[in-house]
Parts: structure tokens; sequence; C-alpha cells
């Protein structure tokens, strides 16, 4: 039933050209950069609210043009390379977080699909489509890209010839070991309830109404895939990485200039999409029939994307061997008694 | 023409930094240019069509191989160049060349009887339309390939329980806290 | 009392509270009560509520403790010690000091330099009067020792410059003419705070 809704999406919309994936590449650069600076403001001003400050107020109206104002530094600062740093990778370490964070959202719908009125030259009549590349085996894709991502923070580390550098990098390793498992497990019993690795079949799954969603039959699931996409972005309970209390910068100690600020963009970007992936396959995803599906989600990552700066707010963060110990012997037997009930209630 | 372009220039690109790994005598450059390899290599999956294989080629190599090669880098400087103990390279360079030689051969051999009878390729397993990836592979894995699967299975519970009683020797003893250091800084209250 | 607790000069641990927090857990059955316990009571979410409720209070509210410090200062206290005034008789609008050279005796610092002479009627007058800021270390002796009030600590306390030398003339420190109705009587050093009776605590008798 499922390949004939897949065919019949398929059959509906018109020819996806190389062209229009090329804009809806651009596209997708653009404006997640964009969200990703103004994530950075939008982050420092509900800080700033929970501990009952103002943050940036100063450059534009309500400080909204601080995110020129950090773009403009960044840009213009000098870009340092420390002297017994291995130069080649350092340089290219930063590249690595920030692209694979773009690659990850190329099999992630993002925005609506569109065609190009005619009347523009060029362009006219490309049609746009939601996913830059629709894989059905999506959300693997993410997740395994997501992972290749974490090769920017240790290479970094190691490269650096710093000590604080090395630790950032160990340490990335010890998150890396830690989450990934649990990641991989939790948002396994979706999959086998939907029966299928395509974000579209699983916006399709939970089209009939809020009590569909899958949140309600997997709160297990979902939790654990939250805890470990906290991790899986280094935001705060598991900041170990970069963690300034304790390992001064941690991976990006010697960074400067934009090649710190594309590990920014490279985490906020994996911010948006653990936001995505966590709405589309636990809170019913686009509503495709009606005009504002693109409404709900759009909130309902600015949920997530809310929750993240929130917890910040309010929770300490962990040491790394607590990490290990809460993702290898609390989350991950969770997770596959989890599976186990869900295999067992679907073949009763 | 899309696929030729992909299939040329990620050919160049995985024999060159495959190159690099073995070539370079600095372990950061040998570890990175492999795992750019790894993930390159699943470039060819994705121009086949087996986007499964594909992506779990970055799963399984990129990430959590690639996890166990980076503990063992923190035991080396990674800023510094290792210097190799090399007693004959004339015998590492004709093994070397001898194999690669082989190699190449076996795949001419093969190729050659390919365009004498080109209708003979055939997928032992053809991928069945309108069904996705994953469910071709599980097909074929939970069928034909069920001993060999379940044998691997097994093969990896024997490593993980052998891993676990290396570790659990000392399971006791904790690095994080030490018993002995409570005593000794042990403040005195004093008894109201 | 005993010689021992007399001898307990540590005066403050006395208001100590002590919390109940239990006794750590030592068997697994016990650690894993206590990880259940703490994930079902939801004390993680007693966090979240808080940094809501202040969020809730700086939007609507707007309880909010940032001083947006060029624009508006913190009131500082009557007794702090900063850049001098010199200030001037209310009734006549002549200036205080009588040249006495009082300040300038007692400055430890070095930092006041003085001059006077006889005017026309033989009264003494201050030709010369300049403080370096460079060395000033702001101890209050010239305020205290001023048999007039005319030198006193002043609230301006952003002294910051290019030079560490900074030279302040009289003619810069004494009250404008026009705002002599502004000019504040002097409480400050050796005054008492204006949050005096909190501050008052009985001594303790092992002192």
């Amino acid at each position: 039933m499922e390949t004939t809704l897949a065919q019949h999406i398929v059959t509906d919309l018109p020819q996806v050209t190389a062209l229009g994936i090329i804009i809806k590449a651009i596209i997708i650069l653009a404006v997640i950069s964009a969200i990703a600076g103004f994530g950075t403001y939008i982050e420092r001003k509900v800080l700033a609210f929970m501990q009952r400050r103002l943050g940036p107020m100063h450059v534009g109206p309500f400080g909204l043009l601080q995110i020129a104002a950090d773009g403009i530094k960044l840009f213009t600062k000098e870009d340092i390379i420390p002297q017994n740093a291995n130069k080649f990778i350092f340089m290219i370490a930063p590249i690595i977080t920030a692209a694979t964070a773009f690659i990850a959202l190329s099999s992630v719908p993002v925005f609506p699909d569109f065609t190009i009125p005619e009347f523009i030259p060029l362009l006219g009549g490309v049609f746009v489509p939601s996913i830059a590349s629709d894989l059905n085996i999506g959300i693997l894709f993410v997740l395994g890209m997501m992972a290749a991502g974490l090769y920017g923070p240790l290479l970094a580390g190691m490269s650096q010839a710093n000590k604080w550098g090395i630790i950032g990098a160990a340490r990335t390793a010890v998150q890396f070991l830690s989450y990934e498992v649990v990641t991989g497990l939790s948002i396994l019993a979706p999959i086998m309830l939907v029966g299928s690795l395509s974000f579209v079949d699983f916006n399709n799954y939970q089209q009939e109404g809020v009590l569909s969603w899958m949140i309600w039959q997997q709160p297990v699931a979902f939790v654990l895939f939250l805890i470990a996409g906290f991790a899986e972005t280094n935001r705060t309970p598991f900041d170990l990485l970069e963690h300034e209390a304790e390992v001064v910068s941690g991976y990006a100690t010697e960074y400067s200039g934009m090649r710190w600020g594309m590990f920014f963009i490279g985490e906020y970007a994996n911010m948006i999409t653990i936001s995505i992936i966590a709405s589309i396959v636990f809170l019913g995803g686009y509503d495709s029939a009606s005009m504002f599906g693109w409404l709900t989600i759009m909130l309902k990552i600015a949920f997530f994307f809310f929750l993240m700066l929130w917890v910040r707010a309010a929770w300490p963060h962990v040491r790394p061997d607590q990490l290990m110990w809460l993702c290898w012997k609390v989350l991950m037997p969770l997770a596959l008694v989890n599976i186990l009930i869900t295999a067992i209630v679907m073949m009763v | 023409m899309y696929e030729l372009i992909a299939f040329y220039l990620f050919s160049a690109l995985i024999i060159g930094l495959f190159l690099v790994t073995v070539m370079s005598k600095n372990i950061l450059y040998a570890m990175t240019s492999l795992a750019a390899g790894m993930v390159l290599i699943s470039g060819f999956f994705f121009t086949l069509g087996a986007d499964f294989l594909g992506v779990v080629q970055l799963i399984v190599y990129v990430g959590a191989i690639m996890a166990l090669y980076s503990f063992a880098m923190m035991f080396f400087d990674a800023t510094k160049d290792i210097k190799e103990k090399n007693t004959s390279s004339a015998l590492v360079f004709l093994l070397g060349g001898m194999s690669a030689l082989v190699l190449v051969l076996i795949f001419v051999g093969l190729n050659q009887a390919n365009l004498a009878h080109p209708d003979a390729i055939t997928a032992l397993y053809p991928m069945t339309e309108g069904v996705g990836n994953a469910q071709d592979v599980g097909m074929v894995l939970f069928t034909k390939y069920l001993v060999p699967f379940e044998v691997a299975a097994v093969m990896l519970l024997v490593a993980m329980i052998a891993g676990i009683i290396l570790a659990g020797k000392k399971m006791d003893d904790s690095l994080t806290e030490d018993l002995g250091a409570d005593e000794e800084i042990m403040i005195v209250k004093d008894k109201k | 009392m005993s010689l021992e607790q007399f001898k307990n000069r540590n005066v403050g641990i006395h208001t100590y509270k002590t919390l109940d927090v239990g006794t750590p857990p030592n068997t697994g059955m016990e650690k894993f009560t206590q990880v259940v316990t703490r994930a079902v009571k939801g004390e993680l979410f007693v966090g979240l509520w808080v940094v809501m409720r202040e969020m809730i209070n700086t939007l609507v509210k707007g309880d909010v403790h940032t001083v947006k410090y060029p624009f508006e200062k913190m009131p500082i206290s009557p007794r702090y010690r900063a850049i001098h005034d010199m200030l001037r008789l209310l009734e006549s609008g002549n200036y205080r000091c009588i040249g006495c050279g009082l300040c300038e005796k007692i400055c430890i610092s070095n930092c006041i330099s003085m001059d006077t002479r006889y005017d026309e009627e033989q009264r003494k007058e201050v030709s010369e009067y300049t403080i370096n800021f460079g060395r000033c270390i702001f101890c209050g002796y010239c305020a205290e020792v001023c048999p007039e009030l005319a030198i006193v600590h002043g609230p301006r306390y952003e002294n910051a410059s290019e030079q560490r030398a900074g030279y302040s003339l009289f003619e810069d420190m004494l009250t404008p003419i026009d705002k002599l109705n502004l000019q504040q009587e002097y409480d400050g050093f050796g005054a008492v705070s204006p949050n005096a009776d909190e501050n008052i605590t009985q001594t303790p008798l092992a002192y």
C-alpha cells in the first residue's frame, strides 16, 4: 500500500531537473546559513531573558543587526594558524563540519516545492523540489552524514598542537561512541512501524490528525531520540567538546575568524536538521494537503530549536564518563526494550 | 553523462586519497585521506542506485570504524612525521607491484570476457521495481545469505562478550573515584 | 564558655545551614532506585520551569536586572570615595577653601600640590591647586582633614584616561557657579551608610 502511495506522489509532481536541484541547493545554503546566523541572535536573546538580562540591544532595533556586526567581525578577523599545527588539516577541519551539516540537509524536506514563474528569464518554469535529493533511505543518510560531521572537531582537535584541542578531540570520539548507538536504536522502532526509511512515508503515516502522531505510539523512542539528538549537536547537557569551564574551548581553542564561525554554522545547521527530523518522525511533520502545512512544521521546528536553548539555560552539563554511563547503561537497554515491545505488538 | 562524470571524478579522488593514505608519513594526513576515501566510495553506491549500501558504507566505515582509528590516533603525536622502518624497500615494491598487476589482469580478463558476451552480464538479484533499496537487501540477506548473516552475528557477539570480559576484570576499581583520598581530606566536623 | 569555644575565631560558620542531602547510594540497587526516582520525579522539569518563569517575568513584567551602564548608572553610596569636588559657600558663592594647606600636607601619595598668596585685602586665596589622579589613591584623608568641608569626594567614578598622569585643576573640581543650587552637602567620608541599621549585628563575644 505504501509503495502505491509513493508512486502516486512521484507521478503527481513535475519533472525534477538538475537545474532545479542546483537552485534548491543554493536556497538551502543561503537560507539555512542565514537562519544559523539568526539562531545565534535568538540564542543570546532567549538565554538573556531566562537569566533576567536583556541580551544584545545596541546594534539596530532590539539588537537585530547584531548578526551583521558579528558577521563583519568574523569575516575581517585575522585567520590565525598556530605555528606547530598541521596546517592543511587545521584549515579544512571547519569546512568538514559545515559541509557535512549542509549535505545532511540535502535529503531532508526543507521548504515547500514550487515552480519558478515563467516570466523570469533563464530560470522560468523550473520545478524546485522540496527535498534536494529524495533518497528512499533519507533518515539513515542524514544520520550517517551527521556522524561524518564529527570529523571536523576530531581533526581540528588533533591538528592544532594544543592540549585542550587534543582533549576536545578525545571527547569527540567518546561522545560519538556514546550517542550513536542510541540514535540508531531509538529511531528504529518508528521505522519498524512505518516500514520505510523515507521522510515522505513518515509524513504520510501521521496525516490523520494529532492523535496519529508517532509520539503517542513511541514516547520512549521520542525521549531517547531527543537525548541522543542533544548529544549529536553538542548542546548543553552534553556539550563536552568545547565546555569553557573544563577545556578552554576544546577543539576550537586555536581557531579564530571565519574558520571558527564555520564550526558554529555547522552546529546550528545540525540543530535545525535534528529539529526537522524530530518534527517529521515524531510530531506529524508537514500537512501536505492543507495550505498551512508548512507553517505547522515551521512551528514544530521552532519549538525544538527553542527547547535546545531552554535546556541550555536550565540544566548543568554532564561529565564524559556520565554521558557514556547514561548512553550505554540506561538509554541503550531502554531502546532495546522499546524495540522488543514494538516488535511483539506488531507481531500480535 | 552525469554518472560518467561522477564515476571518473570519484575514481580519481579515491585513488588519489588512498595513495596519500599509503604514502604519507604524517598519521593525521593518512587518517584524514582514508576517511575521505571511504566517504567517496559511498558515492559509487549512490551513483549505482544502491542507496542503502551507500549509507551503510557511510555509517559503518566513516562512523564506527574510523572512530576506533581515531582512538588509536590518540597514542601518536599527530603533528609529527613518523619514521618508518623499511628493511628492504625493493621487496615491498616488488610484492606490491605484483599484486596490483595481478588484480589489474584479473579485471582486464573479466572485461574481455564480458565484451565478448555483453548479454551474459545479469544481476543475480535484480532490483525490484517499486520496492525500496532496504527491502531488496533484506530479502536477499534473510533468504539466501541467512546462514552467513547469523554466523557474522554470532561472531560479533563473541567479540562483544570477550570485550566485556577483558574490560570487566577491573570494573570494580573506579577510575574516577579514589576512595582512599576521601579519608585523607576528610574534614573532622565539630560535634555540637 | 570553654577556652576552645573562645578561641574559635571562625564566627561565620555558626550561621551555616546544613542541608539534608541524604547518603550517597552504595549498592547497585540503591543507585538504580536513585536514577529511577530522579527520572520519574521530574526534577529536571522543575529546572525548566524556573527559567521559563524568569523569561515570562522578564518579557511580561519587565523584570530585568540589566543596568544599561553608559545611559543609566547604579546609585552609589554617599561614602564612596571618587574624584574630588571643591565646594562653594552657599551664601556668597565663594569657594570654601581657605588655603590652609592641610590637605597637601596630609596627602600620603603626594598628589595634591597647591600655591597660595595674599590678595589685596590680605586674605589668603588659592592661586594654584592641582590633584594628580595618576598618583591619588583615594584614601580620603584630604577630605577628612579639611576644616571647612571644602574638598570632598564626589560621585564621579569614571576616571579612565589615555595617560597615567591626569591632573585636575581647582576650577575643574569647583562647583560651577550657575549650578550652586544643585550643590549637595557632603555627608560622605565617615558618615553612616543609608542601610546602616540593617548592617548592625551583635559583635561576637569571642572578639
